[in-house]
């Protein structure tokens, strides 16, 4: 391998010298478990992106692709790392066809300016993607982590929304797979394959989405329970009916206060839709719920409806912020049947109290997604959270599910698996990863099994 | 290997009961209803998981070919044998394994009839969305490696958004679950890419299923119109409101003829162009929803609306859509059916100029469309004995193809690749591209024994 001020001067020649960053203090803040990068390279255009990745594949670097870095704290602890690649140039919208509800867009643009010229033209419509870092994330994080939020109960998530992407494959080849039609057959669906690849498998450049025309109306609404049985009773009876919320979160009063709710648990219907459904819904919800037990109910439209949906997904991110602790909480996300959310919700909660962790708990109820936050995390409780995401581990596994360790500091993943438990499948995809990436060029090491 | 020791082999892994091996059982399964044919060595037709595991170990050690196959009733040649090699026929194992109503999921083994396990659910009052027109026979094996779609993907998805877990033999015999009941399992998304994969990725055993309660409310309507064109633009100028139906289905006048006079359906046999639209959800807002799309249709010069009163009126009219490719084959000896898809606005100026094809090989071609999705049907109408007909029909049916392609589309949009279609994927695919695509293969089956010659032309080189 030739030195790094050889390659630093390639680099350059490829993207121009603005546009690489190698101060080792501005270095510091791309480092991945502590482990800064050698250069930041900041390309502007996909072509680039490809002569990077060809040069890092001949020189044997390693290259961790980046949006604005909402999610550098997921996967497992790098082998090493040479350059960051960072996709924030290249971040147009390419294509915005109104009349068949689809969009191109590339990876480097938030979802929230997605959003807004998504809204503010022609009669509006949406990107129905709800993921936390509600202003931060770009849709190459989004797409790459498979991120998603509450509403993916109606509208489902990336994998059942997006037509093709565009890539650049770890040997620097530009591929395009999908197109712009809703219903496509033609060779593997590879786009899939790309979601939730976590830039292991090649940096999406540019992915193309269906759309949804922008409801009509919306509302909210609370129930608050003091018996967790009742509220996932409620939650169940909603799953079987034949009512359509678009989101039904299930939190205790731990994540419920910090959101401004005062609740010993908390369900949160999001209804969208014509007007006569929406307030249908809210009104046979509301009874249903009294009916079940519910101690309170509230309804929140207009601006207290937005906001309240921005602070569970953002429930991390502002948590931090109000506490001026270092940005590294460790947030668990357990995947489980669907009926069992409310059961499994309840015995975390205890099984944290008795190990003394404070632990906020939010679970996408129709979905069967539970995540878990343990924001005061320190040193000092790294014993009983490695304990503890063992015993929460094994509890998703009994209901057929799983637990990732989606954010944590470096220390605790040295003890802890955080991609989960092994899966028999696992086989399939290291040999996936060894032949699209022999070279181990893209995000080594950070991925399921350590590919 | 020779074939006698290949078909004892066979017998002695899955029993005698279980392999076919005469000349007419090799002429029964040489053929899916696409127009290719190609007799397999063997066929086996194992009742468990550890048989398919057993055999498929078997082909690996002796390098034969190996494919999977439901019903047969694959429309581009996925389930023939081109190659020889074993016929794994999984129709057989048809058990519905756990109905898990309280997780909304259902597991089942591949040769299950996906109406047979339709018309289950509906007794408990849930559904399993994907309706392939061919629901009746089709199994739901087959519908996730061909990842089908039907009227009502339109608003759901197709099957791959609704098959979550599947049980997987790999190409060395080896069993895997991939995904499961839970989402998100983590990993690479393998059920994303296995979904449509033809067979040539692995043989699934046993699929999870999403399933979804009955919605409360659906309406069925009939739309008659007088020019293909106004139903063309019908279909675009609903989508442009940002109305989404459950269904968004249309038919030309030959396709109408052709149902009626085989199923008295009451279709108008003078109609240019008839739509179906069906809407599901909520009760509560639909009858607005309604008036809205019957006043795009007015605008278009609709020249009668039908609205279905009840549920056989309903039944009545489906039967009619569903009805419509076995209605066309009784026009001529032969049909082939195109499944180019293009986005939606493109539908009218593609709907002309597939007319002007027909013309110009001078072959009758019937539409019958999934037109929401912008994914076209023309059934190319022939005689195979006629060579000449039958040149002109593939000079036509590439030409449908490179339209499609042209207007922005894809060359299928549900019926698959397999061998009809593999000379298409250099038109909408760079070298690079497939070469991608190639790497995946190589990852599942080293050895290219699943499926062989399908799906990814073999002369492609990365450039």
């Amino acid at each position: 391998m030739s030195n790094s001020n050889q390659w630093v001067s390639a680099l350059n020649g490829i993207v121009g010298e603005p546009n690489v960053i190698q101060d080792p203090d501005r270095l510091k803040a791309y480092a991945v478990d502590g482990l800064a990068p050698k250069a930041v390279v900041i390309p502007g255009k996909v072509e680039e992106v490809s002569r990077l990745l060809s040069y890092a594949h001949l020189e044997k670097l390693a290259v961790v692709p980046r949006g604005n870095g909402t999610k550098m704290a997921a996967g497992g602890i790098p082998g090493k790392i040479d350059l960051v690649l960072s996709m924030l140039r290249i971040h147009r919208i390419t294509e915005h066809d109104i009349p068949n509800l689809s969009l191109s867009v590339e990876a480097g643009i938030t979802l929230a300016e997605v959003q807004k010229k998504l809204a503010g033209t022609g009669k509006g419509s949406f990107l129905p993607l709800d993921p936390p870092y509600s202003e931060q994330a770009t849709i190459g994080g989004i797409i790459a982590a498979n991120s998603s939020g509450p509403r993916r109960y109606l509208y489902n998530s990336a994998r059942d929304l997006l037509l093709g992407l565009k890539a650049v494959s770890p040997h620097g080849d530009v591929v395009a797979f999908g197109g712009k039609t809703v219903k496509n057959v033609s060779g593997y669906d590879m786009t899939k394959l790309m979601i939730g690849s976590w830039g292991s498998l090649g940096v999406i450049t540019e992915i193309t989405t269906k759309l949804l025309p922008l409801p009509e109306a919306s509302a909210t609404l609370l129930a608050s329970f003091g018996d967790l049985a009742k509220a996932g009773s409620l939650t169940r009876k909603i799953l079987h009916s034949v009512l359509l919320p678009s989101a039904m979160e299930l939190m205790d009063g731990r994540a419920a206060g910090q959101i401004g709710e005062k609740a010993k648990y908390l369900v949160a219907f999001s209804l969208e839709g014509v007007g006569e459904a929406v307030d249908r819904q809210v009104a046979e919800i509301e009874e249903l719920a009294k009916r079940e037990g519910a101690v309170d109910t509230k309804v929140l439209k207009g601006e207290d409806d937005r906001t309240f949906w921005i602070r569970v997904r953002d429930f991390a991110l502002a948590s931090v912020r109000a506490r001026l602790i270092a940005p590294l909480p460790v947030i668990l996300r357990s995947n489980v049947v669907i009926s069992k959310l409310a059961e499994i919700l309840g015995n975390y909660e205890k099984m944290a109290q008795t190990a003394g962790i404070g632990c906020a708990l939010i679970g996408h109820a129709g979905n069967g997604i539970l995540t878990s936050y343990i924001l005061d995390y320190d040193a000092a409780k790294m014993g009983p959270v490695v304990d503890l995401i063992g015993k929460f581990t094994d509890e998703a596994a009994k209901h057929e599910g799983n637990l990732i360790v989606e954010s944590s500091p470096r220390d605790l993943k040295e003890r802890v698996s955080v991609w989960g438990r092994p899966r028999s499948d696992n086989v399939v995809m290291r040999r996936l990863k060894e032949t699209v990436d022999p070279g181990g060029v893209l995000n080594p090491g950070r991925f399921v099994g350590g590919i | 290997m020779e074939k006698d020791s290949m078909i004892g082999e066979l017998v002695r892994l899955v029993g005698r009961e279980n392999v076919l091996s005469s000349d007419m059982h090799f002429k029964l399964y040489e053929y899916d209803a696409s127009l290719i044919r190609s007799k397999p060595d063997c066929i086996v037709l194992p009742t468990s998981t550890e048989q398919v595991s057993k055999v498929v170990k078997f082909a690996h050690d002796h390098k034969i070919p190996v494919i999977a196959r439901g019903a047969g009733t694959n429309l581009s040649g996925g389930s023939v044998t081109v190659r020889g090699g074993i016929a794994i026929v999984l129709t057989k194992m048809n058990r519905i394994l756990d109905m898990d109503i309280e997780n909304l999921r259902v597991v089942v083994q591949p040769g299950v009839v996906t109406l047979d396990l339709k018309n289950v659910l509906a007794r408990h009052g849930y559904l399993y969305q994907p309706d392939p027109a061919s629901e009746k026979v089709t199994t739901i094996g087959g519908n996730f490696a061909e990842n089908s779609g039907g009227p009502h993907c339109l608003k759901y998805g197709v099957t791959s958004n609704h098959v979550l877990g599947v049980e997987l033999v790999l190409y060395d015999g080896q069993v895997v679950q991939v995904g499961g009941k839970a989402l998100d399992n983590p990993g690479y998304d393998l059920m994303g890419v296995l979904g449509g994969s033809e067979g040539t990725l692995g043989i699934v055993t046993q699929a999870v299923l999403r399933i979804m309660p009955k919605a409360e409310a659906v309406k069925t309507m009939l739309c008659i119109f007088n020019s293909i064109e106004d139903g063309g633009n019908t279909v675009t100028a609903i989508i442009g409101e940002g109305i989404i139906p459950a269904t968004l289905e249309m038919m030309d006048n030959l396709t109408i003829k052709a149902v009626e006079e085989a199923y008295h359906v009451g279709f108008p046999t003078d109609a240019a162009a008839i739509l179906i639209i069906e809407l599901d959800g909520l009760k509560d807002g639909m009858e607005r929803l309604t008036e809205r799309i019957l006043d795009i249709c007015r605008q278009n010069h609709v020249r009668e609306i039908r609205v279905a009163k009840d549920q056989a009126e309903r039944d009545k009219i489906w039967a009619g859509r569903k009805g419509a490719f076995g209605a066309v084959g009784r026009l001529r000896p032969n049909y082939l059916v195109n499944d180019g898809t293009v986005p939606r606005t493109r539908l009218p100026e593609t709907l002309a100029k597939v007319v002007e094809i027909g013309k110009k090989y001078n072959l009758p071609i019937a539409n019958v469309f999934h037109a929401g999705d912008g994914n076209l049907h023309p059934l190319i109408l022939f005689d195979e004995r006629d060579k000449d007909e039958l040149a002109r029909v593939h000079a036509a049916a590439m030409e449908i193809m490179k339209l499609c392609v042209d207007m922005g589309g894809t060359i299928s949009g549900e019926h698959g690749i397999g061998v009809e279609k593999i000379q298409g994927m250099s038109l909408i695919f760079s070298a690079r591209d497939i070469a991608a695509m190639k790497k995946v293969k190589a990852a599942f089956d080293p050895l290219n024994l699943f499926n062989p010659g399908k799906v990814l032309p073999e002369t492609e080189k990365a450039a």
